[in-house]
């Protein structure tokens, strides 16, 4: 197989950000997207709870993410002569963030939110609320996504670790990125958790009778 | 000749940076035979994605995951081999001679554990540990950083006299509680018997077993091979795409123990992160995946 003759893209929905709640809804969990505009970025959980602190004192970020994106992705931003780069950026476990992210989605209006792993239940009733989905990107895509940074808008928050950092990129053809959870309660994570579950008596009987065959050998 | 400070800690800074640019050879092939397998459409994109995303990294010298993880190695000293200098120190200081070197720069993920203050040094970093092979007339290292990603979802039980199922049923247990969140198709690790550090560490190196090896025990063997095949039914899939591709390998390695029945299972992300060389005594260097 040659996987850059592979049909990778095909099929991929191309949008534009900012997006409206109209586009955003007619997303579907399983839709394949590219994204083209600003993205603001961050992986660190001291940036989720400092985020949580503004929110509570009614302070504004310094990157205003009001109906816009909250990616979980971690990347390495340097100054150089006064001006911040990014050398790479890649997905982290979004998991880590589920007691924030109900609060953030709704709070800030957010149209997007990803990273890897997808959130859970709450998320999802907030992001069904608001109009807002989730999409999943490759983990150990580095290569690839960084390569759709076009622009680096904004660094904030640099007294964090790279990683932490609160980071708004201009970005083209970002993806492909899966649509995790859609705006409509639909959660591919949550499918495929209770499907192996409900798999899983079944699963458990075939290693039953494999384990016999190889007994009586 | 003999086997020095200098090349130990060049081959310790070595090792790293190509487990974080490049991805084994075995497991390039495996994805690509999961691609050919998988009848899942989504998850059959992905993993050409995954594919692509590993070329890329290779040939444009880049990393193919943001997360470095923490610097795990593993020494094995052969008892005829000659070594001058300071080895274990040769280690530690290969990793922070790739830290100050690697380009593109790694990200600070060694953790304290007690502040959560990130950098590149801590407490007993880098994580290595010491064997012996009788009569070997080398040095051989394995490096595996470990991420967050996969590194998370490890878990150890401990049961007493337990029979195959139950502890079959524990690595399914895992592997349902990790769903799709380590970054699949993934190689499992399971370690069974020992002692609780023995069982760990054991499971651990199940991991860095090439693909396409089973244990050379029949029943350990045929064990692996109903563990991969009850996992890749619970249809997670590549990212979580749904599908076929869960799981490229379990691996099993197990111990004698007392009554008390350790198992412990861990993973490793698609990426595969595993590199290892062999120093001779005469200078010769054999490079492994």
């Amino acid at each position: 197989m040659d996987p850059k003759a592979d049909s990778w893209m095909d099929g991929a929905i191309r949008l534009q950000l900012p997006i409206s709640e109209a586009d955003v809804r007619k997303l579907k969990a399983g839709d394949f997207v590219l994204l083209d505009g600003e993205i603001v970025l961050t992986a660190g959980l001291p940036t989720f709870e400092r985020i949580q602190d503004y929110v509570a004192a009614n302070q504004p970020l310094p990157i205003d993410i009001t109906g816009g994106t909250l990616f979980h992705l971690g990347s390495y931003s340097q100054e150089v002569d006064g001006k911040f780069e990014v050398l790479y950026m890649n997905p982290t476990t979004s998991t880590r963030f589920n007691p924030f992210m109900p609060d953030f989605i709704r709070h800030f209006g957010l149209r997007m939110v990803g990273g890897k792993g997808g959130l859970d239940q709450a998320s999802a009733d907030a992001m069904k609320e608001v109009g807002c989905v989730y999409l999943s990107f490759l983990g150990g895509g580095a290569a690839l996504h960084s390569a759709a940074i076009k622009a680096v808008v904004q660094v904030a928050w640099d007294d964090l670790v790279a990683h932490y950092r609160l980071v708004k990129l201009r970005v083209e053809a970002l993806g492909p990125l899966v649509v995790g959870i859609d705006s409509h309660g639909n959660s591919s994570f949550e499918q495929l958790s209770r499907q192996a579950e409900d798999r899983m008596p079944e699963i458990l009987r075939g290693l039953d009778e494999a384990r016999a065959k190889t007994e009586t050998k | 000749m003999a086997i020095t400070y200098d090349i130990i800690k060049s081959i310790a800074a070595e090792l790293y940076g190509s487990c974080l640019k490049k991805i084994p050879e075995d497991t390039k092939d495996a994805l690509k035979r999961a691609h050919e397998a998988e009848t899942n459409e989504g998850a059959r994109k992905i993993l050409a994605l995954m594919l692509r995303s590993a070329i890329t990294a290779e040939t444009t010298n880049r990393h193919v995951c943001s997360d470095a993880g923490v610097p795990v190695y593993f020494v094995k000293i052969g008892t005829a081999a000659r070594l001058d200098g300071n080895i274990k120190q040769a280690i530690s200081d290969g990793f922070d001679h790739l830290v100050e070197t690697i380009d593109p720069p790694i990200l600070k993920h060694v953790t304290n554990p007690l502040t959560r203050e990130r950098g590149y040094k801590g407490k007993d970093m880098p994580l290595v540990s010491y064997d012996l092979i009788d009569g070997a007339d080398y040095v051989e290292i394995s490096c595996s950083p470990k991420a967050l990603g996969s590194g998370r979802w490890a878990a150890l039980e401990i049961f007493s006299f337990p029979t195959l199922d139950v502890i079959e049923k524990y690595v399914m247990d895992c592997v349902l509680k990790a769903g799709s969140q380590h970054c699949p198709p993934v190689v499992i690790g399971v370690g069974i018997g020992g002692t609780f550090d023995h069982c760990a560490k054991i499971a651990k190196i199940a991991t860095l077993r090439p693909y396409g090896q089973s244990n050379p025990e029949p029943v350990v063997a045929a064990m692996e091979e109903r563990l991969l095949a009850a996992v890749n039914k619970t249809g997670f899939g590549p990212m979580g795409t749904g599908g076929d591709t869960t799981a490229l390998a379990v691996n099993v390695e197990y111990a004698a123990g007392h009554g008390f029945t350790p198992v412990a299972v861990c993973f490793n992300c698609w990426i595969n992160r595993r590199a290892g060389a062999r120093i001779y005594n005469d200078g010769r260097i054999e490079r492994f995946e």
